[in-house]
């Protein structure tokens, strides 16, 4: 999968949890007050469960912008089989 | 140098003797580098970055050469960033050159970080290059210069003896800082805080809880807030120790994590985080921690008896408010010192009293207002002379805080004597609420209680009576609020009083003012454990912290 791929898939989840309008390149934790503590823990749990994957809580907290998030599943998903 | 022997307002005088080593965040931060120039003092775990005292040094200079251009010494410059290292950078820098820096909660709405700037009436605004499209329009129509500031590694390179020239004399009692609260009229208030303030505060921590230079204190609050800035900043420079810092709203699932990996020994958090730790089940080993400080809205004693049994560590409560730079009181260190419920014993460098309603001091036992004095308590108001007669007055800042002392000299919060909001430790006015919506074309009255919430302690109800009861639904006022308040400040409910079949109106006294005590009677009695009429979900919280 692309990232733009996975960006397509990511974003419905994240404009859901965050109830923002569109999740993309430009959205980070700094200019998105709806992306707030408990949304985070919410939105990487709904991609935990989306994609299947266990994303480590020394991971989490460096998340904060939708490139981040992105890429880093990107990763995991390529270890994936 | 004893403190007493500086230009004191009244009620910074006490009868505390307190002798501070440093007077200013420059000297403090001078010596301690001196000290121990390689010792850790900040890492930001995000970016893997780590900066030793000497390297941190040497960027607080750099950063107030850089601010040398943009606004002289007793100037005032707003700055907007999240926790990082630029944030500590610029706010070293500045406070060096006797500016004093207003920090912003970046989600405020617009129009609120415009208030602010304005009301601070600020030389120059210092940014995070991630707010540019939300500051763009703000920079557009005010007068004051906006900096956009992304990284400590391309500020100048600047030799500390030069800049250390450039350097004018600061006064111990010179404001450092405005933080700004939300206000009783429905604008922020601006509390401004000397140096004096912050580093004696910041003492009095540090030693009630013996911290030393091997502390290390994983910072997951705001600094924009005086709990980020002094508990876990000052606090831990006071000792010479190191700082963890992270983003409050990513900080959540990976709290034991952070403790663990940065071999945090404190931390400083609200009520509401641990009970959504306990609540989402977030499991971890708490290292080196050795204990968590807390406050800031109320701690149940179910929740700290939990939190302790189920991870060992103790909670030590405490209480204070930014007026008194943070706490005043804390439960007495180590943890079998103290006394469970209460919020502790009064800190060395200020004095408690409960008095009634005509400023008389009570009897241990018996409930009245909290007041403090000190060398922690703030200067006063930015500019609101008469809220600043009427709250330091008689020699003692007025808390507006109700509670009590017990026998042996413990302190226990009771309530608040107005209709403050404490939401996640986030405090919000009534009125800041009601002012937006009583700007709806068919919203006629309004009235904004805090109601509870198992996670964050509170959340926000509004009550509206419309014109038209049919022309407009509770979502569009929600989201009408969306567009003047920040999200922590939204209502988490909207109850439009025309529908309600038991109550035609708000509750009123016989002087027309409304009766919130009787509104939240209402709400426990017919609302609490009811429907949203538009089945609107119910989030589980907004706050940054």
């Amino acid at each position: 999968m692309t990232l733009q791929e996975l960006y397509a898939e990511v974003s419905p989840i994240a404009t859901e949890v965050l109830r923002i309008p569109q999740f993309d390149g430009s959205v980070n934790m700094s200019s998105t007050p709806e992306w707030d503590s408990l949304n985070h823990v919410q939105l990487l749990s709904a991609i935990e469960r989306k994609f299947a994957i266990e994303i480590s809580p020394d991971e989490a907290f460096k998340l904060t912008s939708a490139d981040k998030l992105v890429n880093y599943v990107h990763g995991m998903l390529k270890g994936k089989p | 140098m004893k403190v007493a022997t500086f230009p004191l307002l009244p009620h910074q005088q006490s009868n505390c003797d307190v002798d501070l080593p440093y007077a200013t965040f420059h000297e403090l931060l001078k010596a301690k580098t001196e000290a121990a120039p390689s010792r850790e003092f900040l890492i930001f775990p995000e970016t893997d970055r780590r900066y030793t005292y000497r390297q941190f040094y040497e960027i607080s200079m750099a950063a107030s050469e850089w601010l040398r251009p943009m606004a002289p010494p007793k100037s005032t410059i707003c700055i907007l960033f999240r926790n990082t290292p630029e944030f500590l950078a610029i706010f070293f820098g500045a406070v060096a050159r006797g500016i004093t820096v207003v920090p912003i909660n970046p989600d405020l709405a617009a129009a609120e970080i415009q208030f602010i700037l304005e009301n601070s009436c600020c030389e120059a605004v210092i940014y995070d290059p991630d707010l540019e499209a939300k500051l763009k329009p703000l920079s557009a129509r005010l007068r004051q210069p906006f900096h956009p500031f992304a990284d400590v590694a391309r500020l100048p390179q600047v030799a500390c003896s030069q800049a250390e020239a450039n350097l004018p004399t600061v006064g111990a009692t010179e404001p450092a800082a405005i933080i700004y609260t939300s206000g009783t009229t429905g604008y922020p208030k601006g509390v401004v805080l000397s140096h004096m303030n912050f580093i004696v505060d910041g003492m009095g921590m540090a030693e009630w809880f013996e911290f030393t230079s091997e502390t290390r204190s994983l910072c997951i609050l705001p600094l924009f807030h005086n709990n980020g800035l002094v508990v876990s900043t000052t606090t831990t420079l006071f000792a010479g120790g190191s700082i963890v810092l992270v983003d409050p709203k990513a900080s959540l699932r990976s709290f034991w994590a952070l403790v663990d990996r940065y071999h945090a020994t404190h931390t400083s958090v609200m009520p509401s985080i641990l009970a959504a730790i306990l609540a989402l089940g977030f499991d971890g080993k708490p290292g080196q921690l050795e204990g968590i400080i807390c406050g800031g809205q109320l701690l149940p004693l179910s929740l700290a008896q939990k939190f302790e049994a189920r991870f060992g560590v103790p909670i030590f409560e405490g209480f204070g408010s930014t007026e008194a730079a943070s706490y005043s009181c804390f439960n007495r260190f180590p943890a079998s010192r103290r006394k469970l419920g209460s919020v502790g014993t009064v800190l060395p460098v200020c004095e408690m009293k409960v008095v009634d309603e005509t400023d008389v001091e009570l009897p241990d036992g018996s409930e009245g207002e909290i007041c403090i004095r000190g060398a922690n308590v703030a200067i006063g108001y930015h500019g609101l002379p008469e809220l600043q007669a009427q709250k330091f007055r008689n020699g003692w800042y007025h808390t507006g805080d109700f509670g009590l002392r017990d026998q042996d000299g413990h302190y226990y919060f009771r309530c608040r004597r107005d209709d403050l909001v404490v939401k996640g430790g986030e405090k919000i006015y009534p009125a800041e609420i009601e002012n937006v919506l009583s700007k709806h074309p068919n919203v006629t009255e309004s009235a904004v209680i805090g109601v509870e919430d198992a996670i964050l302690g509170q959340e926000i109800c509004a009550f509206a009576q419309l014109k038209d009861v049919n022309a407009t639904s509770e979502s569009e006022l929600l989201k009408f609020c969306g567009q003047s308040l920040a999200r922590f400040k939204q209502p988490k409910r909207i109850v439009i009083i025309n529908r309600l079949g038991d109550m035609p109106e708000l509750p009123k006294g016989p002087t027309k003012k409304i009766l919130y005590r009787k509104l939240r009677d209402y709400y426990e009695r017919r609302l609490a454990n009811s429907e949203d009429p538009e089945g609107l979900k119910w989030v589980l919280g907004s706050t940054g912290a």
